[in-house]
């Protein structure tokens, strides 16, 4: 049982000045007993409090990591490893492939109209006609790519919301904790190389700031100024 | 003087279908003479075994990346007078100017169209 911190400081002056007044060398037992009552009272009251503090410290971290992973559990990360990002990359390589098949198909059939003789009109007139239907019919790839697409942008939202509830979830502790990773080599190689990739619309420069730029009257303040 | 459309040309890219693309465009504009190369490094080894009249190359390539291709070529006495074209979907500012400094003749952003490409060679080589 922890003793009022005021009685505690009050008892053991009470205690030293009774000491100091018998001006003797030696103590009596009832005078030791006193004081060390008084002591481990006072103790009493310290480690009470330290419990208590170090009690609350456990129950919320205990509680931390209840939630964590609670939240954890809702991400169903093996979900998202086994199904969605799986098949969020085989959506992709099939755009991949529906578009370079295109592309190919689009092409022979522009560099079959390049290299058919305008001479023999009826054959070029076929050739032609036959190649435009051909082109067509490969457009139809922009359909199905379409498609493809809007079931990968479902798939990083879903994950993008499983992901916000979790950091909403651990709070101020994400920032805390976290520490500037270390460049990849990877990351390095597209510094040092300037490996930026496409630009979004809006992002990048066009073809007239590009000759803008090579132009001869183009001073390094002009670029400088691009920076800015 | 009238460039010469039967002067060898190197396209160099690692998306095949850029290649092709570029190949009919440079046919197109009366080019016969076309090498191609799918990175910096199969770029500078054809280079020091013929002499180009132009090099047209992407940016973005590995392991050599076009980049990395044009400052070799510039640094190489025998190869330094090259006129080199970069077509590239790096456009940002600083892809442009490092480019520059590094010795390009010309730049062209990537999606292009034959105008631009012809405008661009013209600019390099002259009429044709």
């Amino acid at each position: 049982m922890s003793v009022p911190e005021k009685s505690v400081d009050s008892r053991l002056d009470e205690v030293a000045g009774h000491i100091r007044d018998m001006k003797t060398d030696s103590l009596s037992l009832p005078d030791i007993l006193n004081l060390a009552e008084i002591m481990v009272g006072s103790m009493q009251g310290f480690f009470g409090h330290v419990d208590t503090a170090i009690y609350k410290e456990l129950t919320d971290i205990s509680d931390f990591i209840d939630t964590t992973r609670t939240e954890i559990g809702r991400l169903q990360p093996g979900n998202l490893k086994d199904k969605h990002i799986p098949e969020a990359g085989l959506e992709l390589e099939a755009i991949v492939q529906s578009t370079e098949t295109a592309t190919n198909t689009i092409m022979e059939q522009a560099e079959l109209i390049m290299s058919a003789d305008p001479d023999d009109m009826p054959a070029y007139h076929d050739t032609v006609q036959g190649a435009v239907m051909e082109i067509f019919e490969a457009c139809s790839f922009q359909d199905i790519t379409g498609q493809r697409i809007s079931k990968v942008v479902s798939t990083l939202v879903h994950i993008e919301t499983k992901i916000s509830t979790l950091a909403e979830a651990l709070g101020s502790a994400l920032s805390e904790t976290i520490e500037d990773e270390e460049e990849t080599a990877e990351e390095k190689r597209k510094r040092e190389l300037i490996l930026n990739g496409p630009a979004l619309e809006g992002q990048g420069i066009d073809q007239s700031d590009v000759d803008d730029i090579l132009s001869d009257g183009a001073s390094q303040d002009d670029i400088d100024a691009l920076f800015d | 003087m009238a460039v010469d459309l039967s002067m060898p040309v190197l396209v160099v890219d690692d998306y095949k279908t850029m290649i092709r693309i570029i190949r009919n465009l440079l046919k197109q504009l009366g080019f016969t003479n076309v090498d191609d190369a799918a990175d910096g490094t199969e770029a500078l080894a054809k280079m020091r075994g013929k002499r180009y009249g132009l090099v047209i190359s992407d940016w973005n390539m590995e392991p050599m990346t076009g980049y990395e291709l044009l400052k070799e070529v510039r640094s190489d006495e025998g190869l330094k007078p090259t006129p080199f074209i970069m077509i590239t979907a790096e456009s940002k500012t600083e892809n442009v100017i490092a480019a520059k400094k590094a010795g390009v003749n010309n730049y062209i952003v990537k999606p292009f169209n034959a105008a631009t490409l012809k405008t661009k060679i013209t600019a390099v080589i002259g009429d044709f």
